[in-house]
């Protein structure tokens, strides 16, 4: 399967606060509570991430973890491509 | 086979009636042979379709009739084994498998098939016949596909009402339908809100130059968008909208150019002459006069209704209509009327698509006119925030670049 890279992903997340009426910070240690990205969000940019990739994420493979900041959506996004 | 006449039912046979450019009157279009009784006549085009008809009128034969591209081998395969014999486009006939005795004046209609495989419902001329009221001269637009439920609602009118005449739409035509409508005076149509959009989307003038007075909905929600934009093109004309379906018939009429019916209809009084509507849970239930055979009694129609201030609307199938957003609940109808209400818009879909930690989340499929220049997801996005809650808003939401339509002028929203 082809991924979607880390900056990319992070501009699509950009996209989806942009429709929101809100904008990404440049730090990718800001809060998602601070900055008002909540599960909706997450689960859009999921969805342009599998339209880039033309293909499912598969949600299934990886196990529970802690997302609180921009930096942990990246990582988990990236995770979830190479699961 | 009987002979039996039906004089009845042929006050309209000197109605004029336009197929492919020629003017005829029901009376002048071509002869059909005999048809074997049952039969199903498949066709390719309109005026066939009306000569079967005129057969089965005058002579009481079992009918079923449809374009061809809606009835595949394996239904083909069934027909024959309940008694029907195929009759082809060229003519040639396919004897049922099954041989039995005719049911006399028996008329079969094939259902949409929005809700899965066509359905095959009976009826007869007289429960196909729901005006009955002595109405004002028109030529009414005949663009819906043969042997559909609307398709008999209209040929109906023309058959039994005197100074009703009849354009015949071909598929090939429904692009440019508002040019022929214009060239034979075609004062009176009815169509989908689906038919109606493409028409105002492709040439909202060619569409103005038709003189229209009787202007009718049906087959899909019909949201007060599309009502609202007709009304400004034809501000003189009768607007209606239509609850009808192959099942109940037609049940719900409504004129005051208002998105669905006044919710005090729940309440009326039984009278048999009239349908009975009631809601369970979100369901619309109708007692009909005109059901199909052995549909008698309440009929769950599968539709789903929602309630706002005085009105009752009918948003959508309920198998499809409710969108599960993480636990909240959002109706695919409410969030498409949103939409639809955008002046930029000009159709939209919407749907559910799966979606990770909420399960589903609300996605659209969008056509828009041109009316306010380029508009991109985000100004959509603001647009339902502003009037959704935030679960209903679309999150996903593609640009297509025209209206799709199917053969029977829905488009599946």
């Amino acid at each position: 399967m082809s991924s979607v890279a880390r900056d990319r992903v992070r501009e699509l997340m950009g996209e989806v606060m942009t429709a929101q009426g809100r904008s990404l910070p440049a730090d990718d240690s800001a809060e998602l509570r601070t900055i008002g990205f909540r599960s909706l969000d997450f689960s859009e940019l999921a969805l342009r991430v599998e339209d880039e990739l033309d293909d499912e994420l598969n949600f299934d493979a990886p196990g529970l973890r802690r997302i609180a900041t921009i930096g942990d959506v990246l990582d988990f996004i990236e995770q979830l491509q190479s699961a | 086979m009987t002979t039996r006449r039906r004089t009845t039912a042929l006050i309209g046979d000197d109605n004029t009636v336009v197929v492919a450019g020629k003017s005829l009157t029901w009376r002048t279009l071509h002869k059909l042979p005999q048809l074997p009784s049952p039969a199903a006549v498949l066709v390719d085009n309109g005026a066939d379709a009306l000569a079967a008809l005129r057969h089965h009128a005058v002579h009481g034969t079992e009918l079923l009739v449809a374009t061809s591209s809606r009835v595949d081998e394996y239904m083909r395969e069934e027909l024959g084994e309940s008694g029907f014999s195929i009759v082809l486009p060229d003519g040639k006939v396919t004897p049922a498998t099954l041989k039995r005795v005719e049911e006399s004046g028996r008329a079969w209609l094939l259902t949409s098939g929005s809700t899965g495989r066509p359905k095959r419902i009976g009826h007869t001329l007289e429960s196909l016949t729901t005006v009955t009221a002595d109405q004002p001269p028109r030529t009414w637009l005949l663009p819906y596909s043969p042997g559909t439920y609307a398709w008999w609602q209209v040929v109906m009118i023309s058959l039994t009402q005197p100074d009703q005449g009849l354009v015949v739409i071909e598929p090939h035509e429904l692009e440019d339908w508002p040019l022929i409508a214009a060239r034979h005076g075609v004062t009176a149509a009815s169509g989908t809100p689906t038919f109606w959009r493409q028409a105002i989307y492709r040439d909202a003038e060619a569409l103005a130059a038709v003189p229209l007075e009787q202007i009718t909905l049906g087959g899909e929600p019909v949201d007060q968008a599309i009502l609202d934009q007709l009304h400004d093109l034809f501000p003189k004309a009768r607007i209606s909208w239509i609850y009808a379906s192959s099942e109940v018939g037609a049940s719900i009429v409504v004129h005051d150019g208002k998105a669905g019916f006044p919710r005090e209809w729940l309440q009326r009084a039984p009278d048999p002459d009239r349908p009975m509507l009631s809601v369970e849970g979100d369901e619309l239930v109708i007692r009909s006069p005109h059901h199909g055979a052995g549909l008698v009694g309440a009929v769950h129609t599968g539709d789903r209704i929602e309630y706002d201030g005085d009105r009752v609307l009918i948003t959508g199938r309920l198998d499809t209509d409710e969108i599960n957003v993480g636990g909240s609940k959002v109706s695919a109808g409410v969030v498409r009327g949103v939409l639809m209400a955008h002046p930029g818009v000009a159709w939209a879909r919407v749907f559910a698509r799966k979606a990770p930690l909420v399960g589903r989340m609300v996605a659209a499929e969008v056509v828009t006119n041109d009316s306010l220049g380029p508009i991109a997801d985000v100004d959509l996005v603001q647009w339902c925030s502003s009037r959704l809650p935030d679960y209903g808003v679309p999150r996903r939401i593609k640009f297509l670049d025209e209206i799709p339509q199917k053969e029977t002028l829905k488009s599946d929203v």
